[in-house]
This record gives structure tokens, C-alpha cells and sequence, in this order.
């Protein structure tokens, strides 16, 4: 059988409360990151708290909602990244959330690879109809990023957000099983 | 200054934890009304479980939350509820859900009527720049009344449901202020 873990790039791990809060205290110090990944202000918050957040989540679960992975590269083992699927367990759907907080990797076909091992885990192992994920309009390396991985564009909620004194969209994306599946044949990844 | 809870329809009142869950119990017999309620699966509620639920619902009842029922202003019939959550702050950007627990009403303006009233309470009370909402596609009287509302289509997230054997499209709409102004902002200054 496939190895799920491991993509032409990167693996994928087990996010590690202790781990995970120390790199994410690095990346929040980064605050073009942070306003790319979420709508929340941006904010550095301590590793203690980050911590404990981390170990609450795993704690809440593992329920069979939330599935988070840390990202690693294979050449040099390096933690770069993380994704988390959201899976619905009564309509088979799944919502992604996926970033590389080393921004030295960003444009370089990780996310792509990142992305590839987060559709094939959703479609082959959690078995989903199809996987959504929301992304800000001042994002345009992730929209191509998720077209690539197959995503099609399905929503435009207009100026949901406000940064740097200006108001904009809110973009949403979703892929089905049958996309992915014809992509896979085509490809053959 | 008018009041702003009062519609032509209906009007919005505070939620009495022990009369809302009482009706809500009751509504939710209905699996009509649960299943077009929200995503989740219909199962039928204690009044006790109901009670809890709303309970620590209005208890969390912060500046983010704001719960309403919805009364027949002719004779003060406990029709539903509707609720504004504000999750961007910054943004200022809320979502709104809404039900009408009593079926004998659906389908003659009543949603529509406390929908417009809540739209005048966050664009003027609580002073948000949208307001958004999602909708199911098997809901097509929703549909209606949110586009009467003055809501307009903004996505449709292909076969993201599963109800009855099959897939559906789950809607997401969206008002502006300046929309809002545009067609209803008037309407205050009487």
C-alpha cells in the first residue's frame, strides 16, 4: 500500500504540543504569515499558551473531527508547516486549513506537495465526498496554489475583512471526489 | 427615535429561557423545521436538554452575541428565534440565523419581516459593515425571503450536504451597509 505519510518533498507527522508551540511563536512572529493564514488580528501569543492550546485540542479529541499533522521536509528534516483537516462526520466533508510558516519555502512547491498528501489522506483514508477550505482575496500564490491541487473557486464573500485601511474579499473553494479521482488518473500522482 | 425592535410583522423580544425551550422541544417534533434549521442531524430534544443548552447559550450572551425572540406583534405569539453572531471585529462582519419554530406562519413575510428588523439592529445598533448567512439548497422559501431581505448570492459550495440519499449546494449570501443603506437606511429616520 501507499505511503500516506510521505509526499516527493515532505512527511507528514504528529503535531506535538511542545513542538508545535515553540515553532508557532517563530511564525507569529512573522506578521505577513499570520495575515495570510487567518482573519483574526494578528497577534503574538505566549508558547505556554500556545501550548496549552495545542494539548487541549488533542485532549478534545482526538475526536473524529480534527486531524492536524505537522509538515517536515525530507531532505533536511525540517519543520516547515502544518496542515489540519476538519471532517464532518455526517455529511463526509472535510474543511482544510494548511500553511508554511517557513516563509524561505514559500513558491517552492512545498505547499503543492503539502496539499497533494492532505487530498489523498481525506479522499483515501477519511473517505470524503469533498474537501473545502476559505482563503483572503490578497492571497493570489494560495489561489494558484489551490487551483493546481484541483480546487475550484465557488465563492466571493465581498469585503469581509479590512486590512491595511482597505476592505476584501473572503474567497471560497471546494474539490470532489470525482475531480480529484479524474486528476489522479491524468496525472498519475 | 423609533423603536428598533418593532417590525410591521412582528417584533423582537428577549429570549425566556424557560418559554423558548418549551416551544423549541415542541418545534423540533417537527423534523421539517430541524432539518432545514441547520446541518446537523434532526434529533428530537428534551425540553430539559433544550433548556440547558440555551441556558449556557445565553449565559455567553456577550458583545458578540445577541439572541432574540420573534413575537406576532398583533397578538404576541412566540413565532421564533434569531440570533447575530459577530465573529470579525475589525471587519465588522456578523452571522444570522434565524427560525420560525411555528409552521402555521412560514411562507406569509413573518421570517422576512424579523429578518428586516435585525439588519436595522446590526447596521445601526451594533454598527457592522455586513451581514452574512448560509442557506441549504433544498430551502428554496429561505432563499426567497433572504433575496427579499436584500441578501445577495455570493457562493455556492457544491454538494457539501448529504440529506435524503443524496448531495446538495449550500448557499452563502451577503449584505453590505451601503446595500442596506441604499434600500432600508431610510426607513429609520421616520
Amino acid at each position: 500500500m501507499r505511503d500516506l505519510f510521505r509526499g516527493e518533498l515532505v512527511r507528514i507527522t504528529a503535531e506535538e504540543p511542545e513542538v508545535r508551540a515553540k515553532v508557532e511563536v517563530r511564525w507569529q512572529g512573522d506578521s505577513e504569515f499570520h495575515r495570510l493564514a487567518d482573519s483574526e488580528p494578528v497577534m503574538m501569543e505566549s508558547e505556554k499558551k500556545l501550548k496549552e492550546w495545542f494539548e487541549k485540542q488533542n485532549e478534545d479529541g482526538f475526536t473524529p473531527e480534527r486531524f492536524p499533522f505537522s509538515v517536515r521536509t525530507l531532505d533536511d528534516d525540517k519543520h516547515i508547516g502544518f496542515f489540519v483537516l476538519w471532517l464532518d462526520l455526517i455529511h463526509s466533508e472535510a474543511w482544510v486549513g494548511i500553511g508554511i510558516g517557513e516563509r524561505e519555502y514559500w513558491g517552492r512547491g512545498y505547499g503543492t506537495d503539502m496539499m497533494k498528501l492532505c487530498l489523498r489522506y481525506a479522499f483515501t483514508e477519511l473517505n470524503v465526498y469533498r474537501v473545502s477550505l476559505g482563503l483572503h482575496a490578497y492571497n493570489p500564490r494560495a489561489l494558484r496554489a489551490y487551483e493546481k491541487a484541483g480546487f475550484r473557486l465557488e465563492g466571493r464573500t465581498r469585503k469581509d475583512t479590512r486590512r491595511e485601511g482597505r476592505y476584501t474579499d473572503g474567497l471560497w473553494m471546494g474539490i470532489l471526489r470525482t475531480e480529484w479521482e479524474s486528476m489522479q488518473t491524468e496525472g498519475g500522482t | 427615535m423609533n423603536d428598533i425592535y418593532m417590525g410591521e410583522l412582528v417584533r423582537l423580544s428577549a429570549m425566556d429561557v424557560d418559554e423558548i425551550s418549551k416551544a423549541f422541544s415542541r418545534w423540533s417534533r417537527n423534523s421539517e423545521f430541524r432539518r432545514l434549521l441547520d446541518s446537523g442531524v434532526a434529533r428530537t430534544s428534551s425540553q430539559n436538554g433544550t433548556k440547558k443548552w440555551f441556558e449556557k447559550e445565553l449565559d455567553d450572551q456577550s458583545i458578540n452575541q445577541h439572541w432574540f425572540s420573534i413575537r406576532k406583534l398583533d397578538d404576541d405569539t412566540l413565532l421564533g428565534d434569531i440570533d447575530l453572531y459577530v465573529y470579525n471585529w475589525p471587519a465588522r462582519d456578523t452571522f444570522v440565523g434565524i427560525g420560525i419554530g411555528e409552521r402555521d406562519f412560514w411562507g406569509k413575510g413573518y421570517g422576512t419581516d424579523a429578518m428586516r428588523v435585525i439588519l436595522r439592529y446590526a447596521f445601526t445598533e451594533i454598527n457592522m459593515k455586513r451581514v452574512t448567512l448560509s442557506v441549504f439548497e433544498y430551502n428554496p422559501r429561505a432563499i426567497r425571503s433572504y433575496e427579499k431581505a436584500g441578501f445577495r448570492h455570493e457562493g455556492r459550495l457544491r454538494k457539501l450536504l448529504n440529506k435524503e440519499g443524496r448531495r446538495w449546494d449550500m448557499l452563502m449570501m451577503g449584505i453590505l451597509r451601503e446595500e442596506w443603506m441604499e434600500q432600508d437606511g431610510t426607513k429609520t429616520a421616520n
